[in-house]
Formats: structure tokens, C-alpha cells, sequence
């Protein structure tokens, strides 16, 4: 018989059969938020810049880096990182050493010049933004970009803010201020030094000048310790410790000094007067463990013999001829819910004593808030603000640490972003657009380990101590293009796409295909909803969504 | 006669018949893998190989699942394929038997019936091979290794021609290791007989035609009827092959063997070693004057219904023996001939009987006895344990 048996061989292709009906899900394309993403303060599109490194494409890096944050070099050096805290591969060997990373880009920057494209167009608003500092000049980067007219009224005498005065040079040198703040007002910023607005008329004859005003003053008034009397010579305030020696001026205290505080303002003045040869004691009420400063600095300010006692109070101060004798005493000290908040109980009995020559109190700075209290109300040492960095008043908002406990420089840089984004809305709702909506976090189970190996972090050296004492130089040591580009590698670019073409050769219906200029397309004729491309997707940039009839 | 002074015969085991018989048929792969009953097959194939006298490309793969894998790549590129295997093997095949029709691989295999486990035993019991009855493989069931050898050569001419996989199936020791005079045809007769198979589709690297896609849903149904269409035309096959195989041997072979039932007032059914006890019970209840006779089912797959009933149009009484013991249900071929005769205006009453489960014997003695018993008796939906 022989009996053709057409339906069983196939001789030509199977495109007749379309497997497409058999799918009840569907994999779709969609790059979600890394988990840096979500932890950034700018909202930095990490897993984008980074995987610009890899491809050698620092120009590209940067402009990524660019569009949230205009302080690359800054924010490498000295951001607290919280993308790095909340990395996934921390659950494979070590997180991705990110800030390291942008500042390597961000050198890369300076080193070739790169400058802000000009704004594509010019437009007739105009903002005022007072206070020259991280948040005054993101916000006017943020604006001036978009083509509005920003003028920048600044108190001191350069634009910089707690980046030029209060940052010593060992963790961020001027000339990368000059460098990534010279870059913004090259914009065609325009900028007023050595003006303050000093009350609220000043203020409201701002708002009548311009469509709105941003504030971003800071906060600039130390908070006093209580009992201290801060006229006496052997006080001197720790933002005046550090602008004074930030601008190159020495310090006349004596050789023993007792820094109070432990936050990064107190690191940064004991670790100064550690390079100034100075003996340094820092008095915390804190307990080690529970140092607001970043763990890094504690540690190197340790590493430079600064001296810690932590979880102790001054109690009194005695002025001899010899020098101060401080009563101290220990103290149990307990963090509240909040930030800043805590409570201390002395304990009894255990009061000792220090010999020192002078008292830098470094306990944190207040906003100075009552010269506009007539215009912007401010209730808890804050400028009061809704989600959109609107006060209560019209035209004007605040940023920064003027409107937020957030103290954090690149905190204040990311505030401010999102204020101008408000700013911009609000002078030109034509233009405003909805942001776009918020995804879910693309989490460590969405990974595909068997394509990232186990590799230990390239880290940056650091000075030695002997090197480091010796000068201001910055104590970090950048990460060679080598090693910048081994360490972007070891991103798992979570939730984004990386070109890799694994769900187009996995695919076992050859449904997908390639886009011009990357990505891919599923051919739904085809796709059977296997879900292999979701499996062997290296990133979790591909989803399994239910395939409802439309 | 002297049956050993004709041409050609031997005196062999119904396993040593079916490895002269794959010897006979040329096939170009056969994947082997032993087991107790079937494992003389396998030797007597191995020697006549090693001899130089077969030359087939043998593989021993690690399970008879593999050997069925091996069987039905084999037969898609077009080469003629043979194994053999027995109860745990057979099922160990299950899903492979299946593949093996729908892929229609005209494989043929022997299987030595045997008792599956457990308990575990060896011995003659046809529920290994009847529990496959629908995995759409082609089962003849032989009663003497004569007739094994035979069917084995007509099963490959079946096989090749209907484009289905066929099995041969003896009892476990009753046939397998019972030896009797076999006669041996002709190397020649037998190449003329079969000629190569040359089927009309065939993996070949140098054809661009691929096997195994997935269908559609309708295409797969076609693919079902189209099945069912070749298992239509088996039972005409059979007749025509068992006779052209008569002409050239005397030993014509049909789906069915009517034994002495006419005029019978009561028919044996039966498949297997079990028929010639039957047959030999009959013989003596004939000359004491019982109008007794035997229908012996050869081929059981595909049932060959419309002559089933034509044999036993008018027959009183049909007493059912089956060698299987179907959990559940009873005697397999008991059931499959009370469908078969349902709704006929003539039909006998039916009887089922299991008989010689798990290899207990049965004599001739015992059969007479049962057919006194269940002559007059009214037939019990159920089938029933004798002994």
C-alpha cells in the first residue's frame, strides 16, 4: 500500500503551524527599576550608565548620569550610596561598587571636557533660585536645561554651598567643584554672589520679579549645644572650623581638640585637624554602632588616630591656664523612630574627665528660617512643602536641606530635580508631562545566575595613613579604566535589557526577532508562551503576563 | 509422517524458530535487550550474527525503552527492523509503543507472553501484550513455533505494506521453550517472499524532509483516521499474505482458525499455546459425540470483528477461555467478543472463563470438563475463575 503519509514529514518549513494558539501567557519586553534605581536619591538609571561602561562608552555613561544628577565627580566621591545597600548581587558575592564607578565617569568628564548640551530651546520663564549649593544649583542645571531663565542669588562669595565650604579637600577637592559647578553656569546661568535675601520683602519682591522661586538655602545655622558658651575662644562652630580651613586658612586652636558629634560633619573636622598635626578626641553620645557618619569615614578616621568615645556627654567645662579640664560622663543613649531622634540617660557614677585645648561642637545645622516666616511658613525647623516641593505659598518652593531632614548631598540633589520638574509644570503647564508610572522592583529571584560568575569587587585603594596625614589629598584612589570596566561587568543589570539575544536563539519556535537598534519582538503567531525566554534571561527584562484575548 | 525427513526441519524452541525467522526476514537492525523468556531469541540471533550468517547491524542498548527508541529511528530511515522482548520489557515500551504506530514504524517485534509483576513470576499469561491493545500495534498470537517462524515472516510483510507496527506474540515456555520439528523455508523463497522494504518517505540527510514536528489539532486527527484507514485493511492483508505464504509452504494462516465448529453446538474461543490443548480436547469430545469446536483468534489486533461474528453466526453456546486476567474487568478477549456479538439477531450466549492464569495448566481433561459444566449454564456477565 504506501499510503502517502503527508501530515507526519515535513519537507518544507512549519510556519503553517501556528503554535501561537496554544499560549495562554505571554512574554513581554518591559525594563523595570533595578533595585538601585528605586534606592537612588536621583534616581540614577544605574544598570544604563553602567553597562555604557562596559561597552566603553564613558561619553554615553556620563550623559546618563547627566540627566538626574549633574554632580557625577561629586557624588562618586562622597554620596552615601544607598544603591549599593540595596544591590542585588549582594546575594551572589559582593554588591557592584557603583559610586565608585561615577566618579570614575565622572573624572572621565572633567578630564575631557565634556560640556551640557545647550538647551534645544529658549524659553521666557524665569526662576530665582536662592542658595548656590547642591540643591540650588540642581534645580538650576534641572531648569536651565529645559530652556527656562534661572538666575542663582548666593550668599558667600562662590557657588558650592556645604560641596565647596564644608567638604574638606581629602574627600573632595575644590577643583572638582569648580569643575561640575563651572559646567552648570556655563549654561547661561545667571548667578549673584555675596547677596543674601534677608527678609521676607526681600522675598516677596523676588516672586513679583520672577514666574517662581526656589529655595534652597540649606541649613547653615549650627544648632548650639546647650550649657556650651560658644563666645569663649576655645569654641569654635564646626562649619566655621571647615570653611576656615577649607579656604586655605589655619587654624588657630590649640594641639588638643575635642570634635563633639558623630556625624560626617565631626568626621570631616576631626579627620582636618588630624592633617593640621592636631590630637583629636571625638565625644559621641552615640554608641559606636550607632554613628550617624558613613561606616567608611568612622573607619578612616580611625585609621588617622583620631581618638572615639562614644556614648558619653560634656557636662562642664573648666578653663585653666593648662588648657580646658571637661567633665564628661557616659551615657545611655537610645535611637528613636525617627531620624535624629534619641534619648540619653546618664549613668550615674561615671563621670570622667579630658584634658584638651579647644571645643569643636559638630552637632548638626538648623535652617534659618524666621527672615521669610511672613512669606514661607515653616513649622520643626523645616520650610513646610507638600510631595511636589510647593510651600504654602504660590510661585514658591523649597528643597534641600531648608525643607527636609534627608541631610544628604545627594539627597538635596534629587530633591531639588523633582522640584524643577514641579517648577516646570508649574510655569509652563503646557508643557508638563505625567511621569511615567512606577514599576515594581525587578528582585534577585528574577536573575539568572548561571550567566554572572562569582567575582570579587574591584575596589579603589586608599592612601596610606602616613601619605594621607601628610596632606589634603584626596584619600581615595580612583579605580584604573581597566578595573572600571571589570567592575561595570559585574552588574546584573537587573530589569534591563542588555541586548544578550538569548531569548531569540532559546526560543523554541523561533518567535522572536531582533529590532533594528536593539531589542526584540515576538512574533505571537508563533510564540507558544514557554516562558524559556523568561528563564534564560540574564537581567529579568523579560515578563510572563496572562495573553487575555483583546 | 517423519516430519524430520522433509526439507529444512529442525527441531526448535518456539524463541529458536523466531530468531530463524529475523535471520530469514534480512533485517538491517535489530536492538535487543534480554529477558527471561525472551532471552533465547536474542542469544540465537547474536550466534547466527557472530557466524556471519545474519547481517544486521545489532544493538544491545541499556532497556528495552531504548531498544524501542533504537526500533523506531531504525525503521524512519527506512530500514527493516526487528526485537524482541517479553512482559516488563513490553511495558517498560508503553509509551514508545504508541510513538511507534503514530510515527507508523513497521516494526516487527516478538513478544513472549509473560506474567507482569507483581508478583513476580515467568510464566505464560498474555495480559503483558494485551495491555497494549491500544497502542495501535498489529498482535497475532501463536500457537506452536512452527507457526511463530511463519507468522514472524508474515508479520514483516504485513508490516511493510499497511505502514503499521506489528507484534508476534507466544506463550511464555508452552511455546517459547517447547521445541517441536519446524521447518525452515527456503533463504530464497523468503527473499522473494519479502522482497527490501523500501517505504516511500525516509530520514535521509540528503532528502529535506524532517519527521516529528508538532501538528495542529485537525492535522493530528487526520493523521488518526488516516491510521485508522491502514488498521482497516490489515485483517484483508492477512488473508492474503497467510495465503500466499500457504502456496508456497502448505501452511496458510487468517485472522481466525475455525477448528471442527461446524454444526458445533457449543465453540471454544481462544488465543495461543491454550488453542492446541483445545484443539486436542475437541478432537476426543468429537469422537464421544459432543458437537464441540474451537475458534482460534489469531489475530487479535486489529479485532477482526465482522468475521468474528460471521464465525459464530448460529452458534448455540461460546465458551471464552482467556489466558488474562484484565484487574477489574476479567477476561480481555471475553469482553472484546460480547462487544464483537452485541445486537446480533443470532448470537450466542457467552461464556467467559479464565483460564490457566499466571501459567496454571490446563488439559484437555479440564476443557471437557468446563464445556459439560457451561453447556446449559446461563452466562454471568462476569468472567469466571475456573480451574
Amino acid at each position: 500500500m504506501n499510503k502517502p503519509q503527508s501530515p507526519l514529514w515535513t519537507n518544507s518549513t512549519s510556519e503553517a503551524r501556528k503554535t501561537g494558539t496554544w499560549r495562554s501567557a505571554l512574554p513581554d519586553y518591559q525594563n523595570i527599576p533595578s533595585p538601585c534605581l528605586g534606592a537612588c536619591p536621583v534616581d540614577g538609571e544605574i544598570a544604563t550608565w553602567l553597562r555604557q561602561v562596559t561597552q566603553i562608552d564613558h561619553y554615553g555613561a556620563w550623559l546618563t548620569l547627566m540627566e538626574n544628577n549633574p554632580f557625577p565627580a561629586i557624588a562618586g566621591r562622597i554620596c552615601h550610596h544607598p544603591c549599593q545597600t540595596a544591590c542585588n548581587r549582594v546575594q551572589l558575592d559582593e554588591t557592584v561598587g557603583i559610586c565608585s564607578l561615577e566618579r570614575f565617569v565622572g573624572d572621565k568628564a572633567i578630564t575631557e571636557g565634556w560640556s551640557i548640551p545647550k538647551p534645544e530651546v529658549e524659553r521666557t520663564e524665569s526662576i530665582a533660585i536662592i542658595g548656590g549649593g547642591p540643591a540650588g544649583l540642581s534645580a538650576a542645571y534641572q531648569l536651565r536645561r529645559r530652556g527656562y531663565q534661572v538666575t542663582i542669588y548666593e550668599s558667600r562669595e562662590q557657588l558650592g554651598g556645604l560641596l565647596r565650604y564644608g567638604i574638606p579637600a581629602y574627600r573632595l577637592d575644590n577643583s572638582i567643584v569648580d569643575a561640575e559647578v563651572g559646567r552648570i553656569t556655563d549654561l547661561g546661568v545667571k548667578v549673584h554672589l555675596g547677596v543674601e535675601i534677608m527678609n521676607s520683602a526681600a522675598l516677596a519682591k523676588l516672586k513679583e520679579d520672577y514666574s517662581a522661586v526656589f529655595l534652597a538655602t540649606g541649613a547653615s545655622r549650627p544648632k548650639a549645644l546647650p550649657g556650651l558658651d560658644y563666645s569663649q575662644p576655645y569654641v569654635q562652630d564646626s562649619a566655621d572650623f571647615l570653611a576656615i580651613t577649607n579656604g586655605g586658612k589655619t587654624c588657630e586652636l590649640g594641639e588638643n581638640l575635642l570634635v563633639i558629634g558623630g556625624g560626617s560633619a565631626a568626621m570631616d573636622v576631626a579627620r582636618t585637624a588630624r592633617r593640621l598635626g592636631r590630637h583629636v578626641t571625638v565625644l559621641t553620645l552615640e554608641s559606636d554602632e550607632n554613628l550617624p557618619a558613613q561606616r567608611t569615614e568612622v573607619d578612616e578616621a580611625r585609621e588617622e588616630n583620631v581618638e572615639f568615645i562614644c556614648g558619653a556627654m560634656l557636662k562642664d567645662v573648666n578653663s585653666t591656664k593648662d588648657g580646658l579640664i571637661l567633665t564628661c560622663a557616659r551615657v545611655d543613649f537610645q535611637p528613636g523612630a525617627a531620624k535624629g531622634q534619641f534619648t540619653t540617660t546618664q549613668i550615674e557614677g561615671s563621670e570622667f574627665e579630658l584634658r584638651v585645648d579647644a571645643i569643636i561642637p559638630a552637632i548638626g545645622q538648623d535652617a534659618d528660617l524666621a527672615r521669610w516666616q511672613d512669606v514661607v511658613p515653616g513649622d520643626k525647623g523645616l520650610i513646610d512643602t507638600d510631595q511636589s516641593w510647593r510651600t504654602q505659598t504660590e510661585g514658591i518652593f523649597a528643597a534641600g536641606d531648608v525643607a527636609s531632614m534627608a541631610r544628604f548631598v545627594t539627597e538635596a540633589v534629587g530633591q531639588a530635580k523633582h522640584a524643577a520638574v514641579a517648577i516646570a509644570r508649574y510655569v509652563s503647564p503646557d508643557e508638563a508631562k505625567d511621569p511615567p508610572p512606577l514599576l515594581a522592583e525587578a528582585k534577585f529571584n528574577v536573575i539568572n545566575t548561571a550567566y554572572h560568575s562569582p567575582d570579587a569587587r574591584h575596589n579603589q585603594e586608599n592612601l596610606k595613613v602616613e601619605v594621607r596625614l601628610q596632606s589634603f589629598d584626596e584619600v581615595q584612589i580612583a579605580l584604573s579604566a581597566e578595573q572600571a570596566i571589570a567592575e561595570a561587568g559585574r552588574c546584573f543589570s537587573c530589569g534591563t535589557c542588555i541586548d544578550c539575544d538569548n531569548c531569540y536563539l532559546y526560543c523554541p519556535d523561533m518567535a522572536i526577532s531582533k529590532l533594528e537598534g536593539g531589542g526584540y519582538v515576538v512574533n505571537l503567531d508563533f510564540c507558544k508562551g514557554c516562558g524559556l525566554c523568561v528563564a534564560e534571561c540574564p537581567t529579568g527584562s523579560i515578563h510572563m503576563q496572562e495573553d487575555l484575548p483583546s | 509422517m517423519n516430519l524430520m525427513n522433509r526439507k529444512n526441519m529442525q527441531l526448535l524452541s518456539g524463541n529458536h524458530a523466531v530468531s530463524w525467522a529475523a535471520r530469514l526476514c534480512r533485517p538491517d537492525v535489530a536492538p535487543l535487550y534480554p529477558i527471561t523468556p525472551q532471552t533465547p531469541i536474542l542469544e540465537k540471533i547474536t550466534e547466527f550474527h557472530a557466524e556471519g550468517l545474519m547481517k544486521t547491524e545489532l544493538l544491545t542498548p541499556e532497556s528495552e525503552h531504548s531498544a524501542m527508541a533504537a526500533c523506531i529511528s531504525a525503521s524512519l530511515t527506512g530500514a527493516r527492523v526487528f526485537t524482541a522482548t517479553s512482559s516488563q520489557g513490553l511495558l517498560l515500551q508503553h509509551e514508545l509503543l504508541h510513538y511507534a504506530t503514530g510515527a507508523r514504524a513497521a516494526i516487527v517485534m516478538c513478544n513472549v507472553n509473560r506474567t507482569p509483576a507483581s508478583p513476580w513470576g515467568f510464566w505464560p499469561d498474555q495480559l503483558d501484550s494485551l495491555s497494549q491493545r491500544d497502542t495501535g500495534w498489529v498482535q497475532f498470537y501463536s500457537e506452536s513455533p512452527q507457526e511463530s517462524l511463519d507468522s514472524v515472516i508474515m508479520a514483516f510483510a504485513i508490516a511493510e505494506s499497511v505502514g503499521v507496527p506489528t507484534m508476534v506474540c507466544h506463550d511464555a515456555f508452552y511455546v517459547s521453550h517447547s521445541m517441536e520439528p519446524v521447518e525452515i523455508p527456503d533463504q530464497a523463497m523468503v527473499d522473494d517472499f519479502l522482497p527490501k522494504f523500501d517505504p516511500a518517505r525516509k530520514l535521509d540527510t540528503a532528502v529535506g524532509a524532517s519527521f516529528g514536528a508538532p501538528l495542529d489539532q485537525n492535522t493530528w486527527r487526520r493523521s488518526r483516521m488516516d491510521l485508522a484507514e491502514s488498521l482497516a485493511a490489515v485483517t484483508d492483508e492477512t488473508i492474503r499474505v497467510g495465503e500466499a505464504w500457504g502456496k508456497l509452504t502448505g501452511r496458510s494462516y487468517g485472522p481466525l482458525e475455525r477448528y471442527r465448529c461446524d454444526d458445533a453446538e457449543m465453540v471454544i474461543v481462544t488465543m495461543g499455546s491454550m488453542c492446541g490443548t483445545v484443539r486436542d480436547a475437541v478432537d476426543t469430545m468429537r469422537e464421544n459425540g459432543k458437537r464441540v469446536g474451537l475458534l482460534k483468534v489469531r489475530q487479535f489486533r486489529p479485532l477482526p470483528a465482522s468475521m468474528l461474528r460471521d464465525a459464530l453466526a448460529g452458534v448455540p453456546v461460546v465458551m471464552v477461555l482467556d489466558r488474562n486476567y484484565s484487574p477489574g474487568t476479567g477476561g480481555i478477549l471475553h469482553q472484546e467478543l460480547k462487544a464483537v456479538l452485541s445486537g446480533m439477531a443470532d448470537g450466542p450466549k457467552v461464556h467467559g472463563l479464565l483460564a490457566g492464569i499466571g501459567g496454571a495448566n490446563v488439559s484437555s481433561e479440564t476443557i471437557d470438563r468446563w464445556v459439560r459444566d457451561y453447556q446449559n449454564a446461563e452466562p454471568k456477565p462476569e468472567s469466571q475463575w475456573v480451574e
